[in-house]
């Protein structure tokens, strides 16, 4: 799979690099004198064994003649002064080896003289000395001061420090990076060639074959040496990381791939260009699994294999100039380590789709592009280790493949990670990248990981106040259902949902949500199609019906010793982590309240409400109590039943009163007026079982005096039926229909018994215009002041009442007409004046409802102190026993010892405790505590 | 809420050596002392006694209170704040409580270090008896010594022979406790 031919591309131009192949044509034959004839040049080739070897027979031969010679110092000295004359590096400075380095470097070494073959003496010289130094000290001892290679590797510093250090200097300053390391390289490699070129061609054939290597691989060392000392790495570095990751990101397709995206989001059209070579995920996942296989590994497109000849070209010339080896391979690692990342994050960002094919799309392309670029560059960076691998070798085992392919996986894991919040927002769209994720959460640091930073996101994202709880609860049910996919076993969701449970908890208004949420009629949530609304979260219902079967097949507990498939719990499992065998939301959802009694207790309340409206079936109220009866168990819901009883037992007690008392003759209705003397209204009662309701907010006033007497004679008729059992009338619950007739139109409409009430306190018989005040209205009907003028502002938005002055209202009983509106439009025609009327009782409406609420909270607020008088019992013991204590303590004690917990935020009560110092009962003493005045 | 109770009740410093002998069992006895005492305290809250009060310590641990009594109208406390500190065993309400007087307090039953002598948080002790049962007694006892079985045999003398003194002698030893 991995071919070894650009292994063996590479090596071949690495030697024509050295050995150019024109410089060796034109080499003259060698000095004949020695008698060495047209022998095969030695290059110093190690896989090229045969012409080394012939080579090599040839020297020894030379050497021995050579050594035979007299050893003569003067003759010595004078071979050493041609030999260094000649092989002497002219200083010609930095300027025209930068000048020359993009030539293919013939003409610059001619300029540098380092290609004319030498005179015939001081051939003889170079051969004299070579034999001397093969005979090395031994024989001459003291007397031979130097080896020639040991100066010319001297000579090679010298020029290089003198001449060209300072210029590569002035390069590295540039501030103009792009290309730079490529200057400098070309550079090198020139200067390395006209360092060397006159040693390979007549200097290392003198030598015996094992000779040649040590001595070439001794200056090439010198060489290195020198050229990175010059060069400071930490320079280098950098550029060398550009320059590989300018090019791997062609080579690797990760150019394309952001290029891709970014038109993707300028435009959606126009992308029909027919890819044969693509690692584009969208692109592969569309194909068959044939198109699949070849899509990475055949059809490079131009641009790539360019830029890929280009990268290797230049790595070798790195490798030559002794930058590459090791360094090089650290800096590539980190190069590739960056790509690897960059890639999965531009080819999977956002690909969520199921089924998912991420994985063996990101192993696929590990294999065959990624490995694929690292073989390549490793085999040309190397460590020139001594005795290291042969030739053929890889660099890179399947092992490290396997490895890399890993690290992919962890990466996608790490991407998948922290796209995790939005891929839950669109679940269950997204799920094929929680398949991805499950591919990551192999190990426990990586699932320790997953959990971490997406609480982490949580908390920013999600647990603040700017969330609604609907929408809490919509992500938590998204969790619970993603990360039952992730971790059947449940303990990453266990640990995820801990800090979102807290959360809850810490909500006032999250039972409220899920009982309503239950409550909703899941009819409608099909219809509309939505997953949820604004305000319910009508989910629950459809998963209450829905779940409550699977829940209940397999309720076993740890207990169970009879389960084969017992598994013990994961090791990275919390202590007190429990297993819960299904994804049950509903389960998790009421769990999240240490006991049922605070579910219930909403239940009830809301159950109440919607109880008493007027409605014909409760089938509804009836179906979901019966589901959560299925979960909770008959004893806990037994209220609830009750109060269901309670209206489908009046229906029947109702009738029969009715009868009893003759309250249901059919009253002659139909058109009459309403003098006084009319037939009597009808009279409908809910009779609840007081003991059982939650405790309900009434509005109390005093009723009509007929509806009173009907009141009466139907409380002696239930007391007739049912002896022991009394009827205590809630006036402020239920519905009255209302008919006026006005001097020139009726009304008639179905409103709150107190709206009927104040209308009927303005009931007259003669034409005057009745106006009432609100003050004489609260006092004529002990109503709540503020209660009778949401009443009236709502016969105002009817068009009944005006408001003739404030707080004093008068029957409308002529409309104004058209015209007169017009008058009063003054100039307006007659449709902008039904729209000003629209809007006026619009208005009207709105302030009616504003008022209406407005009577509501007083209610309430009178609820809440009567409940903070309680609370304000445990402060004073509080303050009395463990004296004087600031807010925040007091706040804590609250949160402890009042059972059910302590409602108020701190600023409520921080005015509370306001109201008690300035009521002289609470002083506040140094450091801002709160003191008891005795 | 529950979390932190939780918490502490863990690490709740046991005042009897009895608690060891049946930790295994601790965990549920501390939850069912802890409701017993969440309960007394609600009940005190709801039916507050006039001069007694009681409230547990800010540690956050219902182990502990303190209490308040005001000295009763013609005693030799008249006027007098006394607190007092209640120890909870973790099997109370089975064992009685441990009840000692904080503010310095001069009384033929209750000795210098402030301890009681006392019948119902003795061997007396019965699992009706509440804290408010507990206060409302030593309420009582600072009216009407019980001589028979003094703590401090000169208080008792006193009482019996003179009153006067007797209450200077009170004045002069009672201290209010600052507030923290």
């Amino acid at each position: 799979m991995i071919s070894t031919y650009p292994l063996n591309a590479g090596r071949q131009r690495v030697f024509g690099s050295v050995f150019s192949p024109a410089s060796l044509e034109a080499r003259p034959p060698l000095a004949s004198s020695l008698g060495s004839d047209q022998t095969p040049l030695a290059s110093f080739q190690p896989n090229s064994s045969f012409s080394t070897v012939k080579t090599g027979s040839f020297t020894s031969l030379q050497h021995e003649q050579s050594a035979a010679a007299p050893l003569d110092r003067e003759k010595w000295d004078q071979a050493w002064s041609a030999s260094t004359a000649f092989l002497a590096v002219p200083n010609q400075g930095f300027a025209p080896i930068y000048e020359a380095r993009e030539t293919d470097g013939s003409e610059a070494l001619k300029e540098w003289s380092r290609l004319s073959p030498p005179s015939k003496e001081t051939a003889e010289a170079l051969s004299y000395l070579t034999a001397a130094a093969q005979q090395g000290s031994t024989s001459l001892g003291a007397t031979t001061p130097k080896n020639l290679f040991d100066w010319y590797g001297d000579e090679i510093r010298r020029h290089f420090l003198t001449n060209l250090r300072s210029g590569l200097y002035k390069l590295l300053k540039n501030p103009e990076k792009e290309g730079l390391l490529r200057t400098i390289v070309d550079c090198l490699q020139l200067a390395r060639r006209i360092y060397l070129a006159p040693v390979v061609h007549y200097l290392l054939p003198l030598l015996p074959t094992r000779e040649q290597g040590r001595v070439l691989t001794q200056l090439q060392r010198a060489f290195h040496t020198v050229a990175s000392h010059s060069l400071p790495w930490s320079t280098i570095s950098p550029l060398l990381g550009g320059e590989l990751a300018k090019d791997s990101l062609i080579i690797l397709g990760i150019d394309t791939l952001i290029e891709q995206s970014r038109e993707d989001e300028s435009s959606q059209d126009g992308m029909e260009v027919d890819r044969q070579y693509s690692v584009s995920y969208e692109d592969w996942k569309n194909e068959t699994s044939e198109v699949q296989a070849q899509m990475m590994t055949e059809g490079e497109n131009g641009r790539v294999t360019m830029a890929r000849d280009r990268l290797l070209a230049f790595l070798n010339g790195l490798q030559l100039v002794g930058l590459g080896g090791d360094k090089a391979q650290k800096v590539f690692a980190s190069v590739m380590n960056l790509m690897m990342t960059e890639f999965v994050r531009a080819a999977y960002t956002r690909q969520w789709e199921t089924p998912t094919a991420v994985p063996q799309h990101l192993q696929h392309w590990i294999e065959n592009v990624f490995a694929r670029l690292a073989v390549q560059v490793l085999a040309i960076i190397h460590t020139p280790a001594p005795g290291s691998q042969s030739p053929g070798s890889l660099d890179v085992s399947f092992g490290d493949v396997e490895r890399w392919q890993e690290i992919g996986i962890a990466r996608l894991g790490a991407l998948r990670t922290s796209e995790l919040f939005d891929i839950i927002v669109e679940w269950p769209a997204s799920s094929g990248a929680v398949e991805d994720l499950r591919h990551f959460t192999t190990h426990p640091a990586a699932r320790a990981h997953v959990t971490q930073s997406f609480i982490a996101i949580l908390n920013q994202r999600l647990l603040h106040p700017g969330a609604s709880t609907v929408e809490i609860l919509q992500l938590y049910i998204s969790i619970i259902r993603a990360f039952h996919l992730l971790d059947p076993k449940g303990v990453l969701l266990d640990r995820i949902a801990r800090p979102i449970r807290r959360y809850l908890r810490g909500r006032d208004d999250t039972v409220k949500v899920i009982v309503g949420g239950l409550l909703a009629e899941p009819a409608t949530a099909d219809a509309a199609a939505l997953p949820s609304t604004n305000d319910t979260l009508v989910e629950l219902s459809t998963e209450l019906s829905k779940a409550h079967q699977l829940s209940l097949q397999n309720n076993t507990s740890e207990l169970d010793w009879d389960d084969m498939n017992w598994v013990p719990d994961p090791i990275d499992a919390a202590t007190d982590y429990r297993k819960s065998k299904s994804s049950d939301v509903i389960d998790s959802l009421v769990s999240l309240f240490d006991s049922k009694e605070t579910f219930v207790k909403e239940l009830q309340t809301l159950l109440s409400d919607r109880l008493l409206q007027k409605r014909e079936d409760y089938d509804q109220e009836i179906s979901v109590l019966e589901l959560l009866k299925v979960r909770f168990g008959d004893s806990a819901l037994q209220a609830c039943e009750v109060m269901l009883r309670d209206i489908s037992d009046s229906r029947r007690v109702d009738a029969v009163v009715r009868n009893d008392q003759g309250l249901s003759k059919p009253p002659a209705r139909i058109h009459a007026k309403r003098p006084l003397n009319q037939p009597l209204p009808e009279l409908h009662a809910k009779i609840l079982s007081r003991f059982f309701w939650p405790e309900i907010q009434d509005q109390e006033f005093k009723v009509p005096d007929e509806i009173a007497s009907l009141q009466d004679r139907y409380s002696a008729g239930f007391e007739a039926l049912k002896a022991s059992r009394k009827l205590t009338w809630r006036n402020g619950l239920g519905q009255a229909t209302v008919e006026l007739e006005l001097s020139d139109r009726s009304f008639s409409e179905e409103v709150t018994t107190w709206q009927a009430t104040v209308i009927y306190a303005f009931q007259s018989t003669d034409d005057d215009n009745v106006t009432r005040t609100v003050s004489y209205l609260a006092e004529q009907l002990h109503m709540a002041a503020t209660l009778v003028r949401s009443a009236c502002l709502f016969w105002v938005s009817k068009r009944i009442l005006v408001e003739s002055s404030r707080d004093t209202f008068r029957v409308l009983e002529c409309l104004p007409t058209d015209d007169e509106m017009e008058a009063d439009a003054s100039g307006h025609n007659s449709g902008a004046a039904d729209l000003q009327s629209g809007a006026v009782s619009n208005a009207a409406a709105a302030a009616a409802e504003a008022a209406a609420m407005a009577a509501a909270k007083e209610t309430a607020e009178a609820a809440a102190m009567e409940k903070m008088n309680l609370y304000w019992q445990f402060i004073v013991g509080m303050l009395t026993n463990q004296g004087a204590m600031p807010l925040q303590r007091i706040v804590m004690m609250l949160k402890i010892v009042v059972p059910g917990g302590f409602p108020f935020s701190n600023e409520e009560l921080r005015e509370f405790l306001a109201g008690m110092v300035s009521r002289k009962k609470l002083e506040i003493v140094s450091g801002g505590n709160y003191k008891l005045v005795h | 809420m529950d979390y932190t109770m939780e918490d502490t009740q863990n690490s709740a410093p046991d005042a009897l050596e009895a608690t060891k002998l049946n930790s295994a069992a601790q965990r549920n006895d501390t939850q069912s002392v802890t409701k017993r005492l969440q309960a007394e305290l609600m009940q005190l809250m709801l039916s507050p006694s006039p001069g007694i009060s009681a409230f547990p310590d800010a540690d956050g641990n219902l182990l502990s209170w303190t209490a308040t009594i005001t000295g009763p109208t013609e005693t030799p406390y008249e006027g007098l704040t006394l607190k007092l500190s209640f120890t909870f065993p973790n099997n109370y309400p089975y064992s009685p409580p441990t009840v000692l007087f904080k503010t310095p307090i001069y009384h033929p039953n209750f000795d210098f270090s402030g301890r009681i002598c006392l019948d119902i948080l003795k061997d007396k002790w019965s699992a009706v008896y509440n804290v408010q049962s507990v206060l409302l007694s030593l309420q009582s006892l600072l009216g009407e010594p019980n001589n028979a079985s003094p703590l401090n045999a000169q208080a008792a003398e006193l009482w019996d022979s003179d009153q006067e003194e007797f209450k200077k002698h009170v004045l002069a030893r009672h201290r209010d406790l600052d507030d923290e």
